[in-house]
């Protein structure tokens, strides 16, 4: 997902800069700063973010690494057992991959991490009633 | 009988010594004093230890069974929820543990009794449904240790490495929930359920379901996703399947009979299949118990967007069992649509008026929560709250009896 960052929604994720641009000190605030140069940022500032759903990429390499071992295993005898074991392997790995990236969706908050362990604490007082 | 045991030292830890207070499920533990006296002639010798006796002193025990992909952790999570406190991971453990705890239940995933693992079964060539994969024996044992209120070290399989792991010690909780492929496979386990699940779901919308998981996915495609499935299948229906026979309740998710031709999967039509003659267990059922009703709630009094919602309830048989089905086809689109249908319902075991429309408003970002399924869970999850209050109840209430005898 490729946003501009001269829009103006000023969002809490740190933007990964895809051209590195070394003589800018104050690149954080750059979006906040009003709207003279806006035209000369947006065109030299594509920020790539990653999109919330995304695997952690070692599990993703291992699932696409056990569909290729799994057709291989398959392309040969596909009654045989090996191929059921090795497409079983493959949705295993999946179901792996997807409860990593709930994981990830769930752990993105530091402050909901930290009140998890410490509700106590004055920032994560709650009163419901 | 009286359900209190002496527990000796080594074993200690796992009995909870507490100072009475109502817990969260409102009840009094009573507390028995017992001297043990080691050194008879010695009266200093004497050693007080204060063992506390509760009427549930005996875990009840739920067995789930799914495919994987299927929805268990929602359940889970939904389940743990209407018990109050959410499920974590163990602290301080392995990270990759399968296990959940909360304040009053914990889930235990069945795959860590694999007897094989990944590069094992491959050796074999068995699938992970397969039952010569798993250890029945050690699930039994320590199924079994756990209800009777010991705790045990329980091995654990990780998902990611494929591996099998040190064991982690699990303590005996009041409510174990047992999920995985095969909690009623074996006869013996079967039997220290005291209630069992089997969520059934079609192969068409088990499809749509693992192409919206495994789309994102680098490296799947569609080829891939439908060979997995048909090459896990005959293992499924030999091994996972027949199981939903001894089940008590059935959520069978099948496609929508209100759109025709609708294959995107995602308007279901969802049916609950309860076993009569239960226990602990009442069913649920839409205004007259034993009847066929068929309801469609949009009308006059409410409105419903497209495709709508129809409810259909009726006695019938199931593998030779007496069942009730209560099936809902369609989609909440909207809060009223909810409460109104909760408050046609009868035997929902609800501890208040709207209380199923609460729970799944909590949770309204898990999938399902606009549909039969997410409906019907939360449903079994008040179910279940209300078998184990019941079998608390009865627990002390023998207690009771043979405080007086």
């Amino acid at each position: 997902m490729a946003t501009t960052v001269c829009g103006v929604s000023i969002s809490t994720r740190r933007a990964v800069f895809v051209k590195a641009e070394p003589l800018r000190p104050r690149q954080t605030h750059a979006r906040i700063l009003p709207l003279l140069d806006r035209g000369v940022r947006c065109r030299r500032r594509t920020v790539l973010v990653a999109s919330a759903p995304s695997t952690p990429p070692d599990i993703s390499e291992k699932v696409s690494e056990s569909i290729k071992k799994a057709e291989e295993a398959c392309a040969g005898d596909p009654v045989a057992g090996e191929c059921a074991a090795a497409w079983d392997e493959v949705e295993e790995l999946s179901a792996a991959a997807s409860h990593a990236r709930d994981k990830l969706k769930t752990d993105s908050d530091p402050l909901e991490n930290y009140c998890k362990d410490n509700p106590e604490t004055d920032e994560c007082r709650t009163y419901d009633n | 009988m009286a359900t209190c045991a002496v527990y000796t030292t080594p074993s200690l830890h796992s009995c909870s010594i507490t100072s009475p207070a109502k817990n969260s499920l409102g009840f009094h533990q009573r507390k028995v004093i017992f001297f043990t006296s080691r050194r008879i002639t010695k009266r200093g010798g004497r050693s007080t230890s204060e063992v506390t006796c509760s009427a549930e002193a005996k875990t009840v025990v739920i067995g789930l069974a799914a495919d994987s992909g299927c929805g268990k952790s929602t359940f889970m999570r939904r389940l743990t929820s209407v018990f109050g406190g959410a499920a974590e991971p163990p602290k301080g453990g392995n990270p990759d543990s399968n296990t959940l705890i909360s304040d009053t239940t914990t889930v235990i995933c069945l795959d860590d009794y694999h007897s094989l693992d990944r590069t094992g079964r491959k050796e074999n060539g068995v699938t992970a449904l397969d039952p010569r994969a798993n250890n029945f024996d050690l699930m039994y044992d320590q199924v079994k240790a756990l209800k009777d209120g010991v705790a045990v070290d329980k091995p654990i399989y990780n998902h990611v490495t494929g591996l099998l792991d040190p064991p982690e010690l699990i303590r005996p909780p009041k409510i174990l929930v047992i999920e995985g492929l095969h909690p009623m496979f074996d006869p013996r386990v079967r039997e220290l359920l005291d209630f069992s699940i089997y969520l059934d779901i079609s192969d068409e919308v088990k499809f749509a379901w693992k192409i919206q998981r495994d789309m994102a996915e680098r490296g799947h495609s569609l080829e891939s996703i439908k060979a997995s499935i048909e090459a896990r299948k005959p293992d499924f229906d030999a091994y996972i399947d027949p199981q939903k026979q001894h089940a008590d309740a059935v959520i069978e998710v099948l496609p929508t009979q209100l759109i025709p031709g609708d294959n995107e999967g995602k308007v279901l039509r969802v049916r609950l299949i309860m076993k009569e003659g239960l226990k602990h267990f009442s069913p649920v059922y839409l205004f007259d118990e034993g009847s066929t009703i068929s309801w469609i709630p949009c009308g006059r009094k409410l409105t419903c967007s497209y495709p709508g919602i129809k409810f259909a309830y009726a006695p019938d048989t199931y593998y030779s069992n007496e069942v009730s089905v209560l099936e809902m086809d369609g989609q909440f689109d909207r809060l009223d649509e909810l409460i109104y249908v909760e408050s046609h319902l009868s035997n929902l075991s609800t501890k208040f008026y709207g209380e199923v429309t609460q729970q799944m408003l909590k949770h309204s970002d898990f999938p399902g929560s606009n549909n039969g399924t997410g409906l019907f869970q939360t449903i079994v999850g008040l179910k279940i709250r209300d078998l184990y209050e019941q079998i608390v109840a009865e627990r002390a209430a023998a207690v009771a009896e043979a405080a007086k005898v």
